[in-house]
């Protein structure tokens, strides 16, 4: 496998991630839109536990170490 | 002036800039070194700060809208539905998760199996690309703190900051 290969995965994934935003927010949708998944994971006594510590060690990983 | 002279908005206007001002500076220190952590850790601490302060201790949970007049709580809306609202979502992050495991586990270059963090050390470079990722790493936070706060159903009440001490006692809560 080439890195085209993983950068195209990679694209998919992006382009996934706007196809699912663009679709949430169409009327009538049966999707969540990403506010109502993020407080839904803030609003969960364990997902949120869980959201807060993934926001720190992304900050962590990217920026500090 | 005084709070209620302010025109509206003036507050969010202002952490806006303050947090592209600090998102510029945070952008010019160096990975690996005690300034990056130290610009790191502040807001790591200020949320930690805020989510103990702020989030109700007992969350509620999430009212989702429905077609129509009123809401229903989110489980009554997936029974009416029939269809999970974040089964798309859960598939979505599931992929990202096993794609940047696969490229971190890989033998071989990063350059061959880019991760998340690979592509974004990428962006270090320019100090305005990094300035960007920091600054929008600071806006999830402050957007994750807000969404925890909204810990009542829009039925019971107006939606907005409400603290700890707000919570209606055990036996109110379903």
């Amino acid at each position: 496998m080439n890195a085209a290969v993983s950068y195209a995965v990679w694209a998919v994934l992006g382009a996934g991630a706007l196809g699912l935003w663009a679709w949430s927010r169409s009327s009538g949708a049966t999707l969540a839109r990403p506010a109502e998944v993020v407080e839904r994971l803030a609003t969960g006594p364990l997902l949120r536990i869980g959201l807060v510590l993934g926001w720190m060690w992304v900050g962590w990983h990217l920026f500090a170490r | 002036m005084p709070a209620d002279q302010r025109p509206p908005g003036w507050r969010e206007a202002a952490l806006l800039l303050a947090g592209a001002a600090y998102a510029l500076g945070a952008a010019a220190t160096s990975a690996f070194t005690w300034p990056a952590d130290i610009v790191t850790a502040i807001p790591i601490v200020v949320l930690a700060v805020l989510v103990v302060v702020r989030w109700p201790r007992r969350p509620l949970p999430l009212p989702l809208p429905e077609p129509g007049p009123g809401s229903v709580s989110l489980e009554a809306g997936l029974a009416h539905r029939g269809r999970h609202p974040f089964r798309a979502w859960v598939v979505l992050f599931a992929a990202v998760a096993v794609w940047e495991l696969a490229g971190y586990l890989a033998r071989g270059s990063r350059g061959a199996h880019p991760t998340l963090s690979s592509m974004t050390d990428a962006l270090d470079r320019f100090h305005a690309l990094k300035a960007l990722v920091f600054f929008g790493w600071l806006c999830l936070g402050a957007w994750i703190v807000r969404r925890g706060m909204r810990a009542f159903p829009a039925a019971a009440g107006p939606v907005g900051p409400v603290g700890p001490h707000d919570l209606p006692g055990p036996t109110e809560v379903r």
